[in-house]
């Protein structure tokens, strides 16, 4: 045997070991803040997280219509797979919304991953992954909700609280910045905003006790612009309502880990925040909690809070009101709609954020009574130690984080329902760093529960049309000009409906449940619909019925034949 | 409550397992050079299906250099988590090569051998980065228990 060893040279990009080309075409260097203000100006491409800073989802695209939307087939799937031991090894989901940017889609997986992707054939040009730690504490599974894109960077955040800066030509670290304590449960999913010259983030961690946040850094940088905290100290407005004699305010929750809206003539950022902690008991936190659960309205230049509405004031059901804030303008109005976790759906006033009105969007609703102004009247929630409380909505809420939509040619709301109770049993425990700091023992319903699409005329808060299903929707909607509504099942069925009847139109099963945003886009005049598939995350929470469902790791591209 | 056993049987292939279980091993220390790199050698030795140490403690995030020597008379491969990108190693018998990771902290990683002959059998390691997140990225507010 030779006693010199083997020269095994020096350990290579897993990348080099595939066909990723490693360079996309340099697109991106165009993007800055003007495109970004005037995204639905340009419909081939879909540039910020929600398609534009209005949050709609909506899309002027009609090549593809209710008229011919039967005859849409799939024309590339984009599979990411899975490598070794991995962080939230079982809890993975493809919950991102891929942008778009002149033929080339950017979007990020889960643990730390992200591609650049060639939209019209779905080769992948290149790959990032950022080592993500096995231990970082996961509020609600391995899941990132995509990435900004802007001045030849793309942004995105990491599970274990960085926001970083990549060269979209090559994939690179240009910067990274670490914005949040792991060792205090802190972790990172939202997908960024670009605003002027800031890219802004938020933090996850509302299951631990963190204090919840958001960040602007600048997007050259990544140099820190400010930090807003959504739970106030001792002495700044908003204190009086969290007990004036304890701690609690240091682990209050309220994160931030849903992409903000934008208004630019108000220069207004719409949060919503997430649930106090512990979530479920209420006793060591008296008073409304502030800012939690609430939309709030934030300068984008100074990061300070301007108005706000609180949803579910002193929140003992775990009604986080991190989802979207949907702008736009009716009869003269300047409107926000919000669809909450507690089952009603408020119209807002978005230059003060009063509340225009309040309706239910979900049938089975107990926990209490909010009048059409959005006073609450708490009725079920659980109080004395040990025992057993069931309530509607369950904890997963009425509608998840997935995002509603809106379409100015119908003028109507849409939004995915989960119509689902829970049992939570108070259970105090004593507060330490890192570790879940419910309150409470919970058990969201197994077999009870049903789900639906309906679409909601914000001038009444009247129901217009409702798609009923077995299961309930936990799958972001999109809308067109093309008169659609599409989304996905949990069972995998992506679907498209008439936006102004309901009916359903089409139907593809992709293998795996949808917990995601789709988005769509043209190239070369071509419209394509594109859906990640990838079912997972906090399922236990939402739809334990489906835990048991095959992950999946596939985007599908969609378009009529040519 | 019964006696803790050592249970050598554990620590070799085709004992009381088939392979080796995961996770069991030697733990070492990466040494900090003067110019910050954090660097340690890790060695497969023969028939024992395991990396060692098994587990490598660093004191930060921050680049780590490998030295990776395989003394087994059978092929593996080590894929190691890097920002950037998975790294790939191919190590022949008797064969040594070199890695360069970044590394945040803290946090522990996994890596490990992804030939079909290995997987599920042994020579999965942990990588643990130790330290705090920086001043800027903590939370405002007093210190708070830890378990």
């Amino acid at each position: 045997m030779a006693t010199e060893y083997v020269d095994a040279g020096t350990a290579i990009p897993y990348a080099a070991l595939s066909a990723s080309v490693g360079k996309a075409p340099p697109v991106a260097k165009g993007v800055n803040y003007d495109r970004i203000l005037n995204a639905r100006s340009e419909p081939q491409n879909w540039l910020t997280y929600y398609g534009a800073y209005d949050g709609q989802r909506y899309s002027p695209l009609d090549q593809i219509n209710a008229g011919n939307v039967d005859k849409l087939v799939p024309q590339w799937v984009f599979q990411a797979g899975n490598l070794g031991l991995r962080s939230g090894a079982t809890t993975y989901a493809w919950e991102a919304s891929p942008l778009i940017v002149d033929g080339i889609m950017y979007v990020s997986g889960w643990d730390g991953q992200c591609w650049a992707v060639d939209a019209a054939n779905g080769n992948e040009l290149w790959r990032y992954r950022h080592a993500s730690p096995f231990d970082v504490s996961l509020c609600c599974g391995n899941v990132n909700r995509g990435v900004a894109v802007a001045d030849g960077k793309v942004f995105m955040t990491t599970l274990n609280a960085h926001v970083i800066a990549l060269d979209a030509e090559t994939g690179k670290k240009v910067w990274d910045q670490p914005y949040g304590d792991v060792r205090a449960g802190e972790s990172a999913t939202v997908a960024p905003l670009i605003v002027k010259d800031m890219v802004i983030v938020g933090s996850s961690g509302g299951e631990f006790g963190s204090r919840g946040h958001t960040d602007a850094f600048k997007l050259e940088t990544g140099e820190r612009v400010w930090r807003c905290y959504m739970i106030p100290k001792p002495g700044e407005p908003g204190s009086e309502t969290w007990p004036d004699d304890g701690e609690a305010w240091q682990r209050g929750g309220a994160n931030c880990w849903i992409t903000p809206t934008y208004d630019p003539d108000l220069n207004l950022l719409y949060y919503g925040t997430g649930n106090p902690c512990p979530d479920f008991d209420g006793g060591v936190r008296e008073g409304d909690n502030l800012f939690t659960d609430s939309g709030v309205a934030v300068d984008a230049d100074t990061g300070e809070i301007k108005a706000h509405f609180q949803y579910t004031p002193h929140d003992l059901w775990d009604y986080d009101s991190v989802m979207e804030h949907l702008l736009f303008d009716l009869d003269g109005q300047k409107m926000a709609a919000h669809f909450d976790k507690n089952g009603f759906m408020y119209i807002l006033d978005r230059t003060d954020m009063s509340c225009i009105r309040a309706a239910p969007f979900v049938d089975r609703i107990d926990w209490g009574e909010v009048d059409e102004k959005g006073n609450v009247t708490p009725l079920v929630f659980p109080d004395a130690e040990g025992d057993p409380v069931h309530f509607w909505p369950g904890p997963a809420g009425a509608k998840e984080w997935t995002h509603a939509c809106y379409n100015p040619n119908t003028e109507l709301l849409y939004v995915p329902v989960q119509d689902v109770g829970a049992t939570a049993t108070r259970r105090r425990r004593e507060f330490k760093e890192s570790i879940p700091y419910w309150g409470a023992g919970v058990a969201v319903d197994g077999e009870d529960q049903t789900g639906y699409v309906s679409a909601y005329d914000p001038r009444t808060g009247q129901e217009r049309w409702r798609w009923e299903n077995e299961h309930c929707m936990c799958s972001s909607l999109l809308t067109t000009g093309g008169n659609l509504v599409l989304g996905g099942e949990p069972t995998g069925e992506f679907n498209a409906w008439n936006a102004e009847t309901g009916d359903q139109l089409w139907s593809f099963q992709c293998g795996s449940g949808h917990h995601s945003s789709p988005s769509t886009y043209s190239v070369d005049g071509k419209q394509y619909i594109v859906a990640p598939s990838g079912w997972g995350g906090w399922a236990e929470g939402f739809l334990p019925k489906m835990l048991g469902s095959s992950h999946g790791s596939a985007l599908f591209a969609f378009a009529l034949p040519d | 409550m019964p006696p803790v056993k050592p249970m050598p049987e554990l620590d070799k292939q085709n004992g009381i397992t088939l392979g080796r279980i995961l996770g069991r091993g030697n733990v070492g220390e990466a040494e900090e050079g003067s110019d910050g790199v954090m660097r340690a050698t890790i060695r497969i030795p023969e028939d024992e299906l395991v990396y060692d140490p098994g587990v490598l403690i660093v004191p930060h995030g921050g680049v780590i250099e490998l030295e990776l020597i395989n003394d087994d008379k059978n092929t593996h491969c080590a894929v190691l988590p890097s920002n950037g990108d998975t790294q790939f190693i191919w190590l022949v018998n008797h064969s040594k090569g070199t890695a360069t990771l970044e590394l945040d902290g803290p946090g522990y990683y996994w890596y490990g051998s992804t030939t079909g002959n290995d997987e599920g059998r042994g020579l999965t390691g942990a990588i643990v980065v130790g330290g705090e997140v920086p001043p800027e990225a903590k939370l405002d507010r007093p210190p708070q228990p830890r378990p």
